[in-house]
């Protein structure tokens, strides 16, 4: 039988990014009704990513000299690092973690790789936000009009006399349906129907017209003079479509093997609900399954959420963004850069064996008691070296942690952080463990056992 | 906390001083492929081919590249049309020696143009609107290799490349044996991985499986790669020293089937002759002098060599005396038991282009397949998931 305070945490990792000391005080007495409540509270109003981005329009970026296109893109690179480290600071330090979990979730979802154009990024981002808890079918719909999918999908060189089905597939197969539920033929006929879907050159949604094929298409069976809003509607009415999603948020949100009655519930609650996002979510939360032993402390952190989650536990601050960087890269996360449109697995598939020692590592080499010294794959652009990380540029703050467990026994510290910093089961107890710690006063205790902790394999999940 | 008093009093930096008695969580089942060994160069960014592999004798050659073409006097002739550039020398003559065979047109239907995406198929070995999550070389270590050692196949590198990795099994990298039995066989580590009691749930245990393979390769490795001395001089570039530090593990017996090398550099959209000579001249040194390492102990006829890149560069140059993202290309097959050594089919076509870039003639996965079946003595089909005829080239 879990304590609340486990349940609380595990809520917290799969709805956010786990709780940091003050927050566990706060928040774990609640009960879980009433802590669902409030993340649901919080996300109300959406809090927008405000990166600094420059904004240059693909009509101005056409008109430049080839070396000025270069010191565009090179500031690009910059300034989407950038908007990577304010992201994921948004996410450690955020009062609303529901909706930065919602978003990352989506991101990954609505896989799209944007290299330099980072005020599309950021507007592609808050599009996501807008709609992370809202209605699915708007959300897509808001998707199928981004300008850096439709760039990254091909769908501005969709036209009427010569149809790009990228978009139109991986739209099914990816984001909606799920393989196996169309027909090549259903592929082509969307694809017409979001013809001239395009985007301008001051990088806004343009219907193109001239470019959009007016006549009438059969799709999935039915006929009309559909346009890209018609196919997804169509789409939606498939229940396919909710258990698709269910599915994902299933293993994404619970746990990676599927629980086919429980899928089957949160299908119908989405497809019921005109696939409201938020019910759907309320349901996985709320649902007393959610809480069963086989589902806590056994998903495997993905980079970001190990990254986040450690950030917020110590109170790190990176000195520059290149620390934040070679750890979503070596990981194998980095934002706004997924392997390809199907996304990051997830999973088991985090883990080999480089990425599992330096995650192990992560916290010795942010308490700088171990070296890093670990060389990057070449970038495929690169002409020169490949760079080399020898150490994390950053520091941490354990002052509130010290000052919550300093007055404590040493085995009451133990058991109390144990509880806190590891969500799976750990059989281990403090004589084990004594050797390995620093006992010479309350703080060094207390910064050796979190460092030690955090090293175990057992942190790497949640 | 006291950085030197913690690192002396928990022995965290200080591996090397306990050297502990080894758990080893390695087994030593082995392989079932003969001791042969397959070494894969992968090269970053898309090799021009054209200017590796030149077409000395076609005109359009020449009136494509008024700038960067390469004289049809400093070609280093392979043939009556086709020459190597001439920053490979060394390469010329294991070609002379019968131990090349240059496969021309390479690709796949419907090629990217985007590294990323490019790179991608050719590590997955999939079609070009598929998105794979396994590698081929991970698809055979799960086919074929799923009681074998973490160290079946070697990435020389910190991070591990998409091409190894499986559902189940996956390659191992490593950069550094000494590092990375420090980093592995720190004394908490080694604790825990082999006193701790921890639970069997599927996840803990997959972690705690890979820990203590990570750290039985990782000892494994530290020692086999003290075994030989070589007496061949390696050229002291990034490409000699990955190549040297195979050759040591081959020349071990290590029980390590596959290997794998990354060199990046090859984007070349400017200034391409300086940057691109200079790459190929390292890789044609360090070549030569791991072939004659490897010959020299009587390894090469057990060892394969594949060079690939992404994609190959548009015929024309661009205004940048550089080429820009192409398709097709050629692969190197090295090696002593070259079933068809020499140039292996036709000369690119450069008249026939598709938007100015060359029409593939071989399927990459053939010569994936022929890798699997005539190397790895394994069924090719259930690697790549398609059928792909084998081309008569091991």
């Amino acid at each position: 039988m879990l304590t609340n305070q486990k349940k609380i945490q595990h809520l917290y990792w799969r709805a956010g990014f786990g709780l940091d000391i003050s927050e566990l005080e706060t928040q774990s007495k609640l009960a879980i009704k009433k802590a669902v409540n409030e993340l649901f509270r919080k996300a109300k109003t959406p809090t927008l990513l405000k990166g600094n981005s420059e904004r240059m329009d693909t009509a101005t970026f056409n008109k430049l000299e080839k070396s000025e296109k270069k010191e565009v893109r090179k500031k690009g690179v910059q300034s989407m690092m950038e908007l990577r480290t304010l992201w994921i600071k948004q996410m450690m330090r955020s009062d609303d973690p529901l909706l930065e979990r919602m978003t990352l979730f989506w991101h990954g979802h609505f896989a799209c790789t944007i290299s330099f154009k980072s005020y599309n990024a950021e507007s592609q981002n808050n599009t996501i936000r807008q709609h992370a808890l809202g209605n699915f079918k708007e959300m897509v719909l808001a998707i199928s009009k981004d300008v850096a999918m439709i760039r990254f999908l091909n769908n501005q060189q969709n036209r009427k006399n010569s149809p790009n089905e990228n978009y139109a597939r991986e739209l099914m197969e990816l984001f909606t349906i799920g393989r196996g539920n169309y027909t090549e033929n259903d592929v082509k006929e969307a694809a017409r129907a979001f013809t001239g879907w395009h985007s301008n050159g001051k990088d806004e949604f343009l219907f193109n017209e001239r470019q959009h094929d007016f006549d009438s298409k059969t799709f999935m069976g039915k006929n009309g003079n559909f346009d890209g809003e018609d196919i997804i509607d169509i789409i939606l009415e498939q229940k396919q479509t909710a258990r698709f999603i269910a599915t994902k948020v299933y293993r994404y949100f619970v746990n990676k093997n599927v629980n086919e009655k429980y899928v089957e519930q949160l299908t119908n609650v989405f497809y019921d609900s005109n696939y409201n996002i938020e019910t759907l979510m309320r349901t996985v939360f709320e649902s007393d399954w959610f809480y069963d032993r086989e589902n806590v402390g056994t998903k495997i952190k993905s980079p970001i959420d190990l990254l986040v989650g450690t950030m917020k536990t110590l109170k790190v601050d990176f000195d520059s963004n290149k620390s934040v960087t070679f750890i979503q890269k070596v990981l194998g996360q980095e934002l706004f850069h997924p392997p390809n449109v199907a996304g990051w697995e997830g999973g088991k598939a985090w883990i080999d064996n480089a990425t599992l020692m330096i995650r192990l590592n992560l916290v010795n080499y942010l308490f700088q008691i171990a070296d890093v010294n670990i060389t990057m794959k070449p970038e495929f652009e690169a002409l020169i070296n490949r760079s080399t990380i020898k150490k994390i540029e950053g520091s941490l703050k354990m002052g509130e942690i010290i000052k919550t467990f300093k007055k404590k026994d040493n085995s009451v510290i133990f058991e109390e952080m144990k509880n806190w910093l590891i969500q799976p089961n750990l059989p281990l107890d403090k004589e084990s463990l004594d050797d390995f710690l620093f006992n010479d006063n309350k703080k060094n205790y207390i910064e050796s056992l979190a460092m030690r902790l955090m090293t175990l394999p057992e942190y790497q999940l949640c | 906390m006291n950085r030197r008093n913690f690192l002396r009093n928990t022995g965290l930096a200080s591996a090397t001083l306990f050297v502990p008695q080894f758990l080893s969580g390695y087994t030593n089942k082995g392989f079932t492929n003969n001791g042969k060994n397959l070494v894969v160069i992968q090269w970053s960014g898309g090799n021009d081919g054209l200017n590796t592999v030149v077409p000395f004798h076609n005109d359009l050659y020449y009136e494509n590249r008024p700038n960067l073409a390469i004289k049809k006097s400093d070609v280093l002739k392979l043939n009556d049309e086709l020459g190597f550039n001439p920053a490979m020398t060394g390469l010329k003559s294991l070609y002379d020696d019968g131990l090349v065979s240059i496969i021309n047109n390479v690709g796949y239907p419907n090629p990217d143009r985007s590294h990323f995406r490019s790179m991608d198929i050719w590590h997955t070995a999939s079609d070009s609107h598929e998105y794979w999550r396994t590698g081929w070389l991970g698809r055979y270590l799960d086919e074929s290799c799923k009681d074998c050692d973490a160290h079946a196949a070697l990435e020389i590198d910190d991070t591990l490349v998409l091409a190894l990795k499986g559902q189940e099994r996956s390659g191992f990298a490593v950069s550094n044996p000494i590092q990375l039995k420090q980093t592995t066989q720190n004394k908490f580590l080694k604790q825990i991985a082999h006193h701790h009691e921890h639970d069997h749930e599927e996840n803990v245990a997959y972690l705690y499986k890979t820990l203590i393979d990570t750290q039985a390769s990782a000892n494994y490795l530290f020692d086999q790669s003290r075994i030989y001395k070589t007496k061949t001089t390696y050229p002291a570039t990034g490409i000699g020293a990955d190549l040297k530090k195979i050759a040591g593990l081959i020349m071990a017996n290590t029980d390590t089937k596959i290997y794998y090398v990354n060199m990046g550099g090859f984007d070349t959209h400017s200034a391409q002759k300086g940057q691109q000579e200079r790459l190929l001249k390292q890789y044609s040194e360090a070549i030569t002098a791991f072939v004659e390492d490897l010959k020299g102990n009587e390894k090469l006829d057990d060892t394969l060599i594949m060079t690939f890149s992404e994609f190959g560069r548009r015929v024309k140059e661009n205004a940048s005396r550089g080429t820009d993202h192409g398709t097709a290309n050629n692969v190197h097959f090295i090696g002593g038991k070259l079933k068809k050594p020499g140039i292996f089919n036709e000369a690119p076509n450069l008249s026939n282009l598709d938007h100015g870039d060359l029409i593939y003639s071989v399927d990459f996965r053939k010569i994936y397949a022929s890798v699997l079946k005539n190397w790895l003595n394994v069924e090719p089909e259930s690697v790549l998931k398609q059928k792909f005829k084998p081309l008569n080239l091991v």
